[in-house]
């Protein structure tokens, strides 16, 4: 009767994965946001994954702005693009992000305490 | 009613405490005086309960994505946290028969004729109604932590109250048996052959709290890491990758098997981080058992579960794009 059984209850739905495929223009893969401490109660938030189709010098500006703090895009040899930004922007950005429809709740990964 | 429960919200402890004092008074003052308190009670019974539902259901639906996630992490109980473990105490003692009486008003939709008369049944034992009042109170309070467990409790359990009592509703008609009655059914057999399901209704994983201690003023420790390892079965080495990951910091393993972090954390932002570890490398992903082995296969690691046997792969954990923070010259006197 706990939510355990009501888990297993839930039908499965095959295609789920293909509906999130499917739609244009939205990023496929996870979008890291992750913190970062510096020196005292500074922080840094970079978000890594964010897909190569969106001019990211853009979207950080547009960041900078609405959560007015400061930040760039650096370039990763590994990762890409990440974005930085100074301060804990986490809850920001996803919802700035999500917002945009740039990316969706589920693909949005935030990682830090 | 709907403002209430938002205020509810934020100021739940405190309330929650008197609602809990208030409780005891009300069981003393049936224990005394039964029939005066009882004369008082079914009046006010009706129109509060109609209201309860109406406006509980509204707000559950507005809360429900949040608490389910919430409500996944405080699966994970850790000890010592009073008023969690005060919380969560009271919900499993209740959790049974607190969704019964509620599930009358669920149910009431469908049957509200039914309802009353079961009310005015319930007149008759004294006691037996006001407890199912008092429980109401309580419900109300667990309704923002554990929305969704009650929910769901009180969902399947609609008409349970009805079959609690020792016999099948229809075996004194020829009546069909309708959807709900044989779903309490098939969960009343279910829980008598599982006493084990009943008791624990879910079995809590408690964990023992991380002992956090700030060294210094740059560095923290962690002082229980390796006991906490043991209590999860999991390799020390595998827990420290993911700790370090999530915090985006370095640290080891020091000789009195503490963990030193680089960094400021508290004892919170350590929890959190120690509840997505288990969520995501200890609990089974099918049954939610904690009782898992996780073992590596060709670079991967799989959570093999002992409880139900599923074996799924959990992803690796990969630290990702790590900022530049520490000072720069010294970055480069390093690499040159």
């Amino acid at each position: 009767m706990t939510r355990m059984s009501i888990q297993n209850l839930n039908t499965f739905d095959p295609f789920a994965d293909a509906v999130k495929g499917s739609d244009e223009g939205v990023q496929d893969g996870l979008v890291h946001v992750r913190i970062q401490q510096r020196n005292g109660r500074k922080t840094l938030t970079t978000v890594q994954g964010l897909s190569s189709e969106y001019d990211l010098r853009k979207i950080v500006k547009a960041c900078k702005k609405e959560f007015a703090c400061n930040g760039t895009v650096v370039e990763h040899p590994e990762y890409g693009e990440v974005l930085q930004m100074q301060g804990d922007q986490r809850e920001n950005i996803c919802q700035f992000l999500t917002k945009m429809g740039l990316v969706k709740q589920e693909q949005l990964k935030v990682h830090g305490f | 009613m709907a403002e209430e429960e938002m205020i509810f919200d934020p100021a739940m402890k405190k309330k929650k405490k008197k609602k809990k004092a208030f409780d005891v008074d009300a069981a003393l003052a049936e224990a005394e005086g039964g029939p005066r308190a009882n004369e008082s009670t079914p009046v006010v019974e009706p129109s509060n309960t109609s209201i309860d539902t109406a406006d509980g259901d509204g707000g559950e639906e507005v809360t429900q994505p949040e608490t389910s996630i919430k409500d996944d992490l405080d699966d994970l109980d850790f000890e010592k946290l009073g008023k969690k473990k005060k919380k969560k105490k009271a919900f499993n003692l209740d959790e049974l028969e607190g969704a019964l009486p509620d599930t009358k008003e669920v149910g009431d939709d469908q049957n509200e004729g039914d309802d009353i008369m079961k009310e005015a049944k319930s007149d008759n034992f004294d006691l037996d109604m006001d407890f199912s009042l008092e429980k109401k109170k309580k419900k109300k309070k667990k309704k923002d932590l554990d929305d969704l467990i009650s929910d769901d409790l009180g969902r399947d359990d609609a008409g349970t109250d009805a079959t609690d009592s020792s016999k099948p509703v229809w075996t004194d008609s020829d009546r069909d048996y309708t959807y709900d009655e044989l779903l309490t059914r098939v969960f009343d057999i279910m829980r008598e052959k599982n006493p084990d399901m009943v008791a624990g209704e879910k079995k809590r994983f408690v964990m023992k709290p991380p002992q956090v201690v700030r060294i210094g003023t740059k560095k923290t420790s962690f002082a229980n890491f390796t006991e906490i390892c043991k209590m999860l079965h999991r390799q020390q080495k595998h827990l420290l990758q993911f700790l370090l990951a999530e915090l985006g910091t370095q640290g080891s393993v020091d000789g009195n098997n503490q963990l030193i972090i680089k960094g400021r954390f508290q004892q919170k932002q350590i929890e959190n981080i120690l509840r997505r570890y288990i969520k995501e490398y200890v609990t089974c992903h099918t049954c939610r058992s904690p009782e898992t082995i996780l073992s590596k296969d060709t670079r991967l690691f799989f959570l093999q579960c002992e409880t139900c046997g599923s074996r799924c792969s959990v992803a690796s954990i990969k630290s990702g794009y790590q900022a530049v923070t520490g000072k720069r010259a010294a970055q480069r006197a390093k690499n040159a």
